[in-house]
Formats: C-alpha cells, sequence, structure tokens
C-alpha cells in the first residue's frame, strides 16, 4: 500500500450464496480525495461499502483502510472513518445535538468536550438553534444535517456517504452537497460517495468510478474544476458515464 | 385513514393552567382536557360506576346485609379501615413496590442476556418459558413449603410470576431494534457496553414501561392473594380477616381501596413513561 493511498481495494471478489456481487474489484482513495462511485441499483455499491467499512468479510482479495485490514481490525480504525447513511439514522430519543454527540461518547470524549464540539459542528452545517431539538421535530433535511454533523464531529481521517443526499429534494440536496463539499476541501476530508445520481458525481467527486453489475470498474473519470464550469464536458462526462452505467442515464432530480 | 402526528406537548403560554401557576393535576386528568376521548372514557367509567352503586343499593334492600350490604354501609367501612388500618395499606404497598421493582431488574438482565448472548439465549428462552407455564396457585403452594418467612414467601411468588413478562418483552425489544440503527452505532465501533449503553437500554424503556403497566394490576392480584396464604399482615391478610368474620362490607371496601390503589399506580407509571419518553411522537389514529 502506498502512503497516498488511505483506501486500497485488490482484487476483491464477495459472494451471497450462487450470487457473485463483487467481481475482482480493484480500486484506490488517496489521501484527501473525494472519491464518488456510481452504479445502478443492485451494482454491488453497497456491499463494496460494507466491505471498506469492515462490516463484510471479503472471499478473495485484499483490502486496506488506512494501512488495516477492515475487517480483521474492526476496532483499530476506530475514530478513523464514519459514515452518513442515505437515511439520517438518528436515535430518537436523544436530541439534536445529543445525536451530534453520540461518535464523541464512544471515542471516550468527556461530556463537556462532546456537547461543545457538537454545538460547533451544529452551527457548522446550519443548525444552530436546533440543538434541543428531537428528532420528530426536525425537517428530513436538518435530520440528514444532524447525521452529517455526526459523521464529521469525530474528525475521521476518511468519510463514507451512502446516497446520502439521494432521499432529499432537489433544492435541499443541492444546498448540503454544497456546504458538505466545503466542509469536505476545508477540513481536507477523504471521502467516498456512494450514489446512483450522475450529478451528484459530477459535481462533488475528483474522481468517478462507475460499477457495472456485479460490482467491477467499468469506467473511471477525472473530474477536474476546470471541466465542472465547462457545460460542453460536462455534457459529455455525464454521458460517457450514463453509457457505462447501463446506456440510459437514471432520471436526475 | 390519515395519520396524525400529535407531540402531545403544549407549551405553558398555551395552557392556561400552567400559565397561572397551578398544580399540574394526574396525568389522566391532564389527558382528557386536551383529548375528547379521553374525556368519554372518564364519563362512560362513571356513569358505569354509578350503575353499580344503584344496582348495589338496590339489591341490598332484598338480601340480608352479610350478602349485599348498601352502598353507604360501604362507604363507612371503607372510612373505618382508612383511618384504622393504613399499616396495612402501607405493608401492601411496600411489598408490592419491591416485589415489582426485582421483578423488573432481574426479568430486564434475563431479557437482555437473551438478546444480546446468543449462546445462553436457548437455555434462558426454556426456562422463562417453563416459567409462563407454572400456575401461580402452584408457586403459591411451592412458596409455603420453600420458606418459612412470609415475607420471603410473597417476594418470591411475585418474582416468578412477574418475571417472564419482562424478560419475554425486554427480550422482544432486543429483537425489534432497528438494524439501521445498529448499523449505524457499529460503524463508530463501540465497546459491547456502549451499545447497551446508548442504543439498546433506551431503546427498551418503552418496553418496560408497556410491562410495568401490563402487570400492574396482575401484581396487586397476586400479593393480596399471597398474603391472603402467607401473611398476616396486609390487604390480603385483613380481607381473610374479613371473610371470616362474615364483613362483607369490609371485603368491599378493601376491593374499593384496591381499585383505587391501581388506578393511583397506572397513573404514576403513566406520568413516569410520559417524562422518560418525552422525546416520542405520538400518532393518532382518526
Amino acid at each position: 500500500m502506498t502512503e497516498e493511498n488511505l483506501i486500497e481495494v485488490r482484487d476483491v471478489k464477495k459472494m451471497f450464496g450462487a450470487y457473485l456481487a463483487v467481481d475482482n474489484l480493484s480500486m484506490d482513495v488517496r489521501r484527501g480525495e473525494i472519491v464518488v462511485l456510481l452504479g445502478q441499483t443492485g451494482a454491488g455499491k453497497s456491499t463494496v461499502l460494507n466491505l471498506i467499512m469492515g462490516t463484510t468479510c471479503p472471499d478473495s482479495g485484499r483490502i486496506r483502510v488506512a494501512g488495516f485490514d477492515p475487517f480483521a481490525s474492526f476496532k483499530a480504525l476506530k475514530g478513523r472513518l464514519s459514515v452518513s447513511f442515505q437515511t439520517d439514522r438518528l436515535l430518537p430519543w436523544r436530541t439534536a445535538v445529543e445525536n451530534v454527540e453520540l461518535g464523541l461518547l464512544i471515542l471516550g470524549k468527556s461530556r463537556s468536550q462532546a456537547r461543545a464540539r457538537a454545538k460547533e459542528w451544529l452551527a457548522r452545517v446550519r443548525l444552530d438553534g436546533a440543538d434541543d431539538k428531537y428528532v420528530h421535530e426536525l425537517s428530513g433535511g436538518m435530520r440528514q444535517r444532524v447525521s452529517l454533523a455526526r459523521a464529521l464531529a469525530i474528525d475521521p481521517e476518511i468519510v463514507f456517504l451512502d446516497e446520502s443526499f439521494s432521499q432529499l429534494d432537489h433544492v435541499t440536496s443541492k444546498a448540503l452537497r454544497r456546504d458538505f463539499l466545503q466542509i469536505a476541501r476545508e477540513f481536507q476530508k477523504t471521502c467516498l460517495l456512494i450514489t446512483h445520481r450522475i450529478d451528484d458525481a459530477l459535481e462533488m467527486a475528483d474522481r468517478a468510478l462507475v460499477l457495472s453489475s456485479p460490482a467491477k470498474v467499468a469506467l473511471e473519470v477525472r473530474i477536474s474544476d476546470e471541466a465542472r464550469s465547462n457545460p460542453r464536458k460536462i455534457a459529455d462526462l455525464h454521458a460517457q458515464i450514463a453509457s457505462a452505467m447501463g446506456g440510459e442515464a437514471p432520471a436526475e432530480h | 385513514m390519515s395519520i396524525a402526528v400529535d407531540s402531545g406537548r403544549t407549551s405553558g403560554a398555551e395552557d392556561p393552567a400552567a400559565a397561572a401557576g397551578l398544580v399540574k393535576p394526574l396525568a389522566v386528568a391532564i389527558e382528557a382536557r386536551r383529548n375528547p376521548e379521553a374525556r368519554r372514557d372518564i364519563v362512560a367509567t362513571c356513569i358505569v360506576v354509578v350503575l353499580l352503586l344503584a344496582a348495589m343499593e338496590i339489591t341490598s334492600r332484598f338480601v340480608p346485609d352479610y350478602i349485599m350490604p348498601s352502598p353507604v354501609a360501604v362507604w363507612n367501612a371503607a372510612r373505618e379501615l382508612f383511618f384504622s388500618d393504613p399499616y396495612h395499606v402501607a405493608v401492601t404497598l411496600v411489598r408490592l413496590t419491591i416485589s415489582v421493582a426485582i421483578a423488573m431488574v432481574t426479568g430486564v438482565l434475563i431479557g437482555l442476556a437473551m438478546g444480546m448472548f446468543p449462546s445462553v439465549r436457548p437455555y434462558l428462552k426454556a426456562i422463562v418459558v417453563i416459567d409462563t407455564g407454572i400456575p401461580a396457585l402452584s408457586w403459591m403452594l411451592i412458596a409455603v413449603f420453600w420458606f418459612k418467612n412470609p415475607e420471603s414467601r410473597i417476594f418470591f411468588i411475585l418474582l416468578v410470576i412477574l418475571l417472564p413478562f419482562y424478560a419475554l418483552n425486554v427480550y422482544e425489544g432486543v429483537r425489534a431494534l432497528p438494524k439501521e440503527l445498529v448499523d449505524m452505532i457499529e460503524s463508530f465501533r463501540p465497546s459491547r457496553w456502549q451499545v447497551l449503553r446508548y442504543l439498546i437500554l433506551p431503546h427498551i424503556v418503552a418496553y418496560i414501561f408497556l410491562t410495568t403497566k401490563s402487570v400492574i394490576g396482575y401484581a396487586i392480584r397476586m400479593v393480596i392473594f399471597a398474603e391472603l396464604v402467607a401473611s398476616a399482615v396486609g390487604i390480603g391478610a385483613r380481607m381473610n380477616l374479613a371473610q371470616s368474620t362474615f364483613r362483607i362490607d369490609h371485603v368491599l371496601a378493601w376491593t374499593f381501596f384496591l381499585v383505587i390503589l391501581n388506578l393511583l399506580l397506572q397513573a404514576f407509571v403513566n406520568g413516569l413513561e410520559k417524562i422518560s419518553l418525552k422525546w416520542r411522537a405520538e400518532a393518532t389514529v382518526r
């Protein structure tokens, strides 16, 4: 594993019974890079995420995250990575600030330290004033912001986003993507985003990996800021990615 | 059918009673003021009570006192017992509280062990299921053989009878944990203790309250029955005395106290539940 690669996946295979979910997948994510993993529903994106997070064991191949085998050395990665999921997954009995505190308390921070950091992160995701609101008192977008704050508050080296913006309306999703991108760049986070939405990739990624089914990298594209500011280039990239994903581009919101 | 979410809480500014600084009444009464359905329930209960009292009064005119005393005679007996026998009420209440608390703690621990440790689950489950199949009367007779001390007998009887309710409900609570939340907390790589503290225990609080509300009435009946066969003090023992001295007015007065005790305990647990589960949005099906 090179010093630069924070995530390294080599020839990984995963089967569920007779179903091949991941087929000799190889990919890397470099420190500070934002990589988007794109694929149609059922392409095995979430399985790949579970393998990288260490919650699923590969049948063959090798995975290293920050130098550790994430499955065998599960606890060694405590505090070094975090996830924001498709749904907010907030604990309903905790207020917004208490939800953000969760990861910090698990890492062993004192209650006062955790509270101060949680408030700071809530402000960063534009939720100051919502500290003491319970989950049912928050809108969908606010909940997802709390979920993002919870993932970022522990100051992880790697942030995984599993379709985190896909259940929000267009306006909220765009605002949240913009805020996340700003935070990720400011704190130089290494990010792996899972999505089926090409627009998310074109807006956020340094690099997009398109998965075919079973999960295998079918296309890798670099997306520079220069390309992002050129509508023609963006349209070309969109077409390339859509084609690699199976012909038709999924409907964007 | 639509489901409306109602937080069930109002601020002091919206609540004239709270704004005036009045002491909050019982949870049931608060609910009744806010919820017309609860008010209808209370009115219906009052009507049924009045009808029962009327039936008692009419029957008492045609049968001897030792069969059916009049409501006035029962009321007088209740007043007499209220001033003469508070000690027995207190003893029963203490026994009830301690027994339910011990059964709750033991049942919750067993339920958690069933939910969290697959290796011991089948054994604990077998013990609990066998326990549920043993009649309460068998446990009472066994307690008389096994224990000399009346207190030990009563605590033992209530423990073995109530424990399975807590154990099975808590086990179901652990099983009902949303997998999404388990995956979320696991992503932080917590210790087993942290999973218990931050996820499982808060989640099962609702199940503990549900069980407590379900078993209170049953627990009262069991403690009275246990006192009747195994003790010289407590409401059960006093009811035994009333039966042997043909004081049916006392039996009915004690019964009246037991109904009130049940209502008060239910209101107390409901109040605690409202405080503990204030985070929960209550759904109302219209």
